[in-house]
C-alpha cells in the first residue's frame, strides 16, 4: 500500500467533510477514547501501540483525543430512545465505505493527529451485516494497509458470536456498551437490547482470550481487554448499584475500564428527563471508580446499594469522615494500603513517602519540601509523632468548607484524573 | 566561585571535579551577570577528568548517566545549578539518591526530570507532521526542553518507511530520519513543499477536531491544562 517514497496509494476515495461530519457527531458521545494497554509491534507498514497510551489533542470541553473515534453508519434498525441516532428520528441517514475510514485512519496517523480507530456503528440492515462490515473495514485496515496502530470495535449486540471473535483478532480492545444499569431500564429505554445481548458477548470475548493465552496461540486478541460504558442520570438508578455493577464487571468480568457518561439530553421524550446528569455526580463515581480499582476500596465500603455517593465531600474523604477511629496513621510506619487511604494522598505521592522515608524519619517539613498536598492529609496523618490537624469532631466542617469553595475551579482539574487523561487512560 | 562551562556533558563532568573542593560553587552555561569581586573560572571539558567521573559516578549508582542527559536537556535557567547538586549528594552519599526525596537537591532534580520526560510524552501527542511533495514527512516544535533527539526513536519505531524531519524551530536543530538511518543536524530555516493533497487533510482534522467537541460541556481550563496555549503554533487544529 506505499510506494518507494513512502505515500500510501490507495484505490478508496478522501471521505467527504459532510458525512465525516455526520458520523463524527454520531460517535462523539461515547467516552471512551482510551489508547493504552496494547503493545503491538511495527510489522512493516505503519504505527505500533503505545501500552501507556497516549493523548493527541484536546478538545474546549476537556477530553482527549487519542482515537479516530467514528461510525460506519449512522443507519439504524434500532429504537433507543436517547439516542441521536434512532430509526424514528428525523436525521440524514449516511455510511462511510471500508477503504475510505482506512485511508482516513493511515493519513491522519501518519500525520500524527491520532494513535488510532475507535470504530463504532449503528445497527444497519441487522446485527450480523453491522458486525460483519466492522470486521471487515478493521480485516482490511490491518491486513491490506498495514496498520498497526491501536483499534477498538464496538461489539454489535445481537450479533453472532462467530463473527464477534474473528474481529476480536484483529482489535485491541472491544467493547460492548451496557448503557443502562438495570435490565428494567434498558427495557424501558433501549427495548431491542436486552442485558443478555451485552453480558453474554463479553463473558464469550473473556473465555476466549484466555483460551488463546493458555494455547500461546500466535497473533493477538484483545491484548487491550474489554470496557463498557453506562449513561448516569437518564434512569433512576443510585449510585450504590452503579458502583456494584462495576465492581463485578471489574472482578468477574475482568474488564479494564467502566466509562460514566453524564446523560446529555439530545431527545425529548416522556421517559427521558430533560436535564443532563450533573457533571459533578460524573465526576464522583469516577473518583470511587478508582478507589474500586487502585485504591483497594470495595464498594460495600463506600456506600449502601440505594445510596448515593456525597456531593460534598470526594468518596475517600467520606469514607475517612466516617472512620476516624482508623486516624491518623503515622507516615513512617504505615503500610501503603493505610497511606492510600488517607484524604489527599494520592498513589504517587503514597509512593514517594514509601521511596524517601526508607532514608530518613519523614517530618511534617519534609513533606511539605516533597510536595505531599497536606491541606486534607494533615487531619489524617501524624509525622514522627506530631499531629497538626483539627479536632475529630471539627474535621467534617472544615473539609466541607474547603470543598464548596474550590469546587467551582477543582473541578476542571480532577487531581487524581489528571494524570490518566494525558496518558490517553481517560 | 563561578565555574562557566558550555553545557556538554564532558565539560559538566569536569567542572564537577574541579569544583569538587569548592564549598559553594556556582554552575552556569547560560550569560549570569558577572558580580563585581566575585572569581570565575570558564571550565573547558577535558576528556581524561570527565572521564575520571564518570566512572567514579557510575560506580554510585549506575545509571546515574541517564539522569545527566535529562538534566541537561532542561530548559529550567537552573538547570546547571540542580545537576551539580544533584552529582554533589551522589558522591557525598556514594549510592544512588534518586529517591531520597526529603533531599533539596535529590528533589528538585527529579522534578526537573520529569518534566523534560513529560514534555517527551506530551510531544508524542502534539507533534504535527505535515507532508512534503517529496513524501518527506516535516514536524516543526518549539519545546520548553531540549528534547529533539529523544522524540526521534518513538517516530521511526511507528513511522519505518516514512522519512521524516522534526525540527526544533527555537533551538535551530532537527532530527531526521531518510527512511534508513537517523542524525541529528543544526537546522535554521526549512523550505517546505506542501504535497498536493495536504491542505485537504488538514481541513478534515479541522472539521473532526470541531465536531467531535461537546459544546454543552465546555471545560476551556481543562483543555488549557491538559494542553498548554504555547503548544498550539504548530497544531492545525488550533488556527
Amino acid at each position: 500500500m506505499f510506494d518507494k517514497q513512502g505515500r500510501a496509494c490507495y484505490n478508496g476515495g478522501m471521505i467527504d467533510e459532510q458525512r465525516l461530519k455526520i458520523l463524527t457527531e454520531s460517535a462523539k458521545y461515547d467516552v471512551s477514547c482510551s489508547s493504552s494497554g496494547s503493545a503491538r509491534r511495527n510489522e512493516g507498514g505503519i504505527g505500533n501501540g503505545y501500552s501507556s497510551g497516549c493523548c493527541h489533542s484536546f478538545t474546549p470541553d476537556g477530553r482527549c483525543i487519542s482515537l479516530l473515534k467514528i461510525l460506519l453508519s449512522n443507519d439504524c434498525i434500532f429504537n433507543c430512545k436517547y439516542c441521536m441516532s434512532r430509526q424514528d428520528a428525523d436525521v440524514p441517514r449516511v455510511s462511510a465505505t471500508p477503504d475510505e475510514v482506512c485511508e482516513l485512519v493511515i493519513d491522519f496517523y501518519k500525520r500524527n493527529y491520532i494513535e488510532g480507530l475507535f470504530l463504532s456503528s449503528a445497527v444497519h440492515v441487522s446485527p450480523n451485516h453491522t458486525m460483519e462490515q466492522l470486521y471487515l473495514t478493521v480485516k482490511k485496515l490491518r491486513t491490506e494497509y498495514n496498520f498497526h496502530g491501536y483499534i477498538h470495535v464496538k461489539g454489535i449486540p445481537h450479533a453472532d458470536e462467530e463473527i464477534v471473535r474473528k474481529t476480536a483478532l484483529f482489535a485491541d480492545r472491544m467493547s460492548f456498551n451496557l448503557e443502562l444499569p438495570t435490565e428494567k431500564s434498558l427495557r424501558l429505554l433501549a427495548p431491542q437490547k436486552s442485558r443478555e445481548s451485552l453480558l453474554l458477548p463479553m463473558a464469550d470475548l473473556r473465555r476466549e482470550k484466555l483460551i488463546f493465552q493458555a494455547e500461546k496461540r500466535k497473533g493477538h486478541f484483545l491484548p487491550a481487554g474489554q470496557t463498557t460504558q453506562l449513561i448516569v442520570g437518564a434512569s433512576p438508578e443510585r449510585d450504590g448499584t452503579i458502583l456494584r455493577l462495576s465492581e463485578s464487571l471489574y472482578r468477574k468480568n475482568d474488564l479494564k475500564r467502566v466509562y460514566y457518561s453524564s446523560y446529555v439530553p439530545l431527545v425529548h421524550n416522556s421517559l427521558l428527563p430533560n436535564v443532563g446528569g450533573g457533571a459533578l455526580r460524573e465526576h464522583r463515581l469516577y473518583q470511587a471508580d478508582w478507589l474500586l480499582r487502585f485504591y483497594g476500596f470495595n464498594a460495600e465500603e463506600l456506600l449502601p446499594a440505594d445510596g448515593d455517593l456525597s456531593l460534598e465531600y470526594d468518596p475517600k474523604c467520606a469514607w475517612a469522615l466516617a472512620h476516624m477511629e482508623l486516624f491518623p496513621v503515622e507516615v513512617n510506619r504505615a503500610p501503603l494500603e493505610a497511606l492510600l487511604r488517607v484524604p489527599g494522598i494520592g498513589a504517587r505521592g503514597a509512593q514517594r513517602i514509601l521511596d524517601a522515608r526508607r532514608y530518613t524519619k519523614l517530618t511534617f517539613e519534609d513533606l511539605k519540601k516533597m510536595r505531599i498536598v497536606l491541606k486534607r492529609a494533615k487531619h489524617f496523618i501524624t509525622a514522627g509523632g506530631k499531629f497538626y490537624g483539627a479536632n475529630a469532631q471539627r474535621v467534617a466542617g472544615l473539609l466541607a468548607a474547603q470543598e464548596q469553595s474550590e469546587q467551582a475551579t477543582q473541578l476542571s482539574l480532577f487531581d487524581e484524573n489528571a494524570l490518566s487523561a494525558l496518558t490517553g487512560e481517560l | 566561585m563561578i565555574y562557566f562551562y558550555d553545557g556538554s556533558e564532558e565539560a559538566f563532568l569536569t567542572a564537577l571535579l574541579l569544583s569538587y573542593h569548592d564549598p559553594a560553587p556556582i554552575l552556569t552555561a547560560g550569560n549570569r551577570q558577572l558580580v563585581l569581586g566575585q572569581e570565575t573560572v570558564f571550565v573547558r571539558a577535558d576528556a581524561d577528568m570527565a572521564k575520571k567521573a564518570r566512572e567514579r559516578l557510575l560506580t554510585f549508582d549506575k545509571d546515574c548517566m541517564a539522569d545527566l542527559g535529562l538534566l541537561l536537556r532542561s530548559g529550567d535557567a537552573d538547570k546547571d545549578e540542580i545537576a551539580l547538586r544533584y552529582f554533589r549528594l551522589l558522591a557525598e552519599k556514594k549510592r544512588p539518591v534518586r529517591k531520597m526525596l526529603s533531599e533539596d537537591a535529590a528533589f528538585a532534580a527529579d522534578t526537573c526530570i520529569r518534566r523534560v520526560t513529560f514534555e517527551v510524552h506530551r510531544f508524542h501527542g502534539f507533534v504535527r507532521f505535515m507532508q512534503c511533495a517529496s513524501g518527506t514527512l516535516y514536524a516543526p516544535i518549539s519545546p520548553d526542553n531540549d528534547i529533539c533527539d529523544l522524540l526521534l526513536p518513538h517516530f521511526r519505531a511507528r513511522l519505518p518507511q516514512f522519512p521524516f524531519v522534526i525540527h526544533d524551530v527555537k533551538r535551530g536543530k532537527a532530527a531526521v530520519y531518510d527512511g534508513e538511518h537517523s542524525f541529528f543536524a543544526p537546522l535554521k530555516e526549512a523550505e517546505i513543499v506542501l504535497s498536493a493533497d495536504e491542505s485537504a487533510w488538514q481541513a478534515l482534522w479541522k472539521g473532526y477536531y470541531e465536531n467531535v467537541n461537546i459544546p454543552s460541556r465546555e471545560r476551556l481550563r481543562q483543555m488549557r491544562g491538559y494542553m498548554p496555549v504555547r503548544y498550539w503554533k504548530f497544531m492545525p487544529e488550533k488556527h
